[in-house]
């Protein structure tokens, strides 16, 4: 395992800039975390992880409630440090400006942007741990704003938007900083049915667009196919990775047409068995625990 | 086809319409009870004052009160006399107040940053809080002495805690998404605590504010009933001693005027200062 990673580090490297094949963005490797719950028990969370991805792909992650999706999330998002094992930004990027640049930006389940701030603002302060001039800052708020369809709503404050069009600004502060991997956790689950459709087209646009590395944690089956390169599905918890799943459909696609699909049902019922199998099995657990 | 189009253009006209009649209905009858039933409270009063169901000397008929009031205040003397009393409690509560809500705010925040601090002082705010600060007055004139001091430091210390602990509170529960998103964006730490701590426990602070100006009003006249050769209370505590009821009275008013006037200030502040947080 290891010497096959060092050996995919090294063509990597070898290769000169704009060659394809595809190339590696991040890689981790054997990520584990520990939870030690009030009665000094540990209970493992994650039981190593490694995982590759390429520039430019979207990694779907898949797995039963409490599989250790958001663990996964949070440690590559930077909010939780206490794990061990290894995660390799600078792959394709060795030249990378972390001074322009975040490792990830992340885009949160429910709304995150700040209410005292208009739109404009709650762009610009997520750069600000960046060194950019205000010249730039200015060019990447307006650039992500229009991208995401809000050009005109720079001076709006997020109470007057809808729940869809604030999540469309937090997409475009996490774009903003053009980080080398974009984390969504379930970014279109607190929406309803119609606009998560529409956002859902509105995704795929949007990372053609950008060529964003995704990694994109949800427990909706049909979204994973429906925005996905490859589909990772989780085992229950401690997570680990059950299955891979190629996702064959290119990168130019009508989430609408995509469901009439008959591979994409086939896909679907697929992968609906392997989660179905970790929901049983976090039910037995829970049963037999209690 | 046509008729159709017609009947709901009318009706287009005219459902609004009533629906407007209808609202404007609900509001002339909120109006009206609002100030139709102190109104009738206050009659019967003045039936049963004017029938002696009550007695007359503790609760004169209103418009005795309201008369003995405007004689009260056509007398220049007991009108420089109520500006004196007035300003001398204007300027404690708001000297007091001032100094009681810097302080509050400052510690209640850093509180909120250093855990080193929280830990100093959480134990020692709040075991103190639930004392009446009424009650320390006398020790607060053993160390003040009689003068404005004194008084001064009864109202910094009650809107101390007010606002100390709505701040202290605000800062620790405000939405944690805000803080995950500081730190997944690398947000730098005087960044994140001007532009997203502070804001973010804002709506916390200006209720701390809000409680702070009650809190104040109530210490300010309750300490110079006690001790005050000057002020609201001594005026109030006078005129009910020498069992002038009319110029009570014109004290309690001037005391619930500055009541109101002081809910109307934080309610102004709060839409100032947290557009945001209104419903």
């Amino acid at each position: 395992m290891d010497s096959s990673l060092a050996e995919a580090v090294r063509t990597d490297q070898l290769s000169p800039p704009n060659s394809e094949p595809a190339r590696n963005a991040l890689l981790i490797r054997d990520l584990r975390r520990v939870f030690l719950p009030r009665n000094g028990e540990a209970v493992a969370a994650l039981a190593g992880i490694s995982l590759t991805v390429r520039k430019g792909e979207v990694v779907a992650v898949l797995g039963p409630s409490g599989c250790g999706k958001s663990s996964m999330l949070r440690i590559l998002a930077g909010l939780d440090t206490d794990f061990t094992g290894e995660i390799v930004w600078s792959l394709a990027n060795a030249q990378t400006d972390d001074t322009r640049h975040l490792h990830s930006a992340t885009v949160f389940q429910s709304d995150s942007t700040f209410p005292w701030m208009n739109i404009e603002n709650n762009l610009k302060i997520g750069l600000t741990g960046l060194a950019l001039d205000p010249a730039e800052a200015k060019s990447r708020t307006s650039r992500y704003l229009n991208l995401v369809g809000l050009g005109k709503f720079r001076k709006a404050y997020p109470h007057e938007l809808s729940g869809g069009m604030r999540q469309r600004v937090a997409i475009a502060r996490a774009l903003a900083t053009e980080p080398q991997l974009l984390l969504m956790d379930e970014p279109l689950a607190a929406l309803d049915a119609q606009t998560r459709l529409v956002m859902q087209q509105e995704l795929l646009r949007i990372w053609k667009e950008t060529k964003s590395t995704v990694i994109y944690i949800t427990h909706d089956i049909g979204e994973a196919l429906m925005l996905a390169d490859r589909v990772v599905v989780m085992t229950a918890r401690p997570g680990r990775i059950k299955a891979v799943q190629d996702v064959p459909f290119g990168r130019d696609r009508d989430v609408v047409e995509m469901r009439a699909n008959p591979a994409f049902g086939r896909l679907e019922s697929e992968l609906w068995r392997l989660v179905a199998e970790e929901v049983g099995h976090s039910l037995d657990k829970s049963n037999g625990a209690s | 086809m046509a008729n159709t189009a017609f009947l709901m253009e009318t009706d287009a006209v005219i459902l609004p319409r009533k629906m407007k009649r209808a609202r404007r209905a609900r509001l002339l009858k909120q109006v009206v009870l609002g100030i139709g039933f102190p109104c009738l409270l206050l009659a019967l009063w003045e039936i049963m004052a004017a029938t002696g169901a009550i007695d007359r000397r503790f609760f004169p008929a209103p418009s005795t009160i309201l008369s003995g009031m405007i004689a009260l205040l056509k007398n220049p003397q007991e009108r420089g006399q109520l500006l004196v009393d007035m300003g001398a409690t204007y300027q404690r509560l708001i000297i007091g107040y001032l100094i009681g809500a810097s302080i509050g705010i400052v510690s209640g925040i850093t509180m909120g940053l250093s855990p080193t601090a929280r830990y100093c002082l959480g134990p020692l705010v709040n075991a103190t809080f639930p004392t009446p600060k009424l009650a320390i007055f006398p020790l607060l004139i053993v160390a003040f002495g009689l003068g404005d001091a004194s008084k001064i430091a009864l109202i910094t210390l009650g809107v101390f805690y007010m606002t100390c602990i709505s701040t202290l509170s605000g800062v620790l529960h405000s939405n944690p998404l805000h803080r995950d998103v500081a730190i997944a964006f690398r947000i730098p730490a005087w960044t994140r605590w001007s532009r997203i701590v502070v804001p973010a426990a804002l709506p916390s602070i200006v209720t701390g504010l809000k409680l702070g100006l009650g809190q104040a009003l109530i210490l300010v006249v309750s300490a110079e009933f006690v001790a005050a050769q000057e002020g609201l209370g001594h005026f109030i505590w006078d005129s009910w001693q020498v069992l002038d009821v009319s110029r009570m009275f014109m004290g309690l008013i001037v005391v619930a005027i500055t009541g109101g006037g002081a809910v109307l200030i934080g309610e102004g502040l709060e839409r100032r200062l947290t557009p945001w947080a209104a419903r």
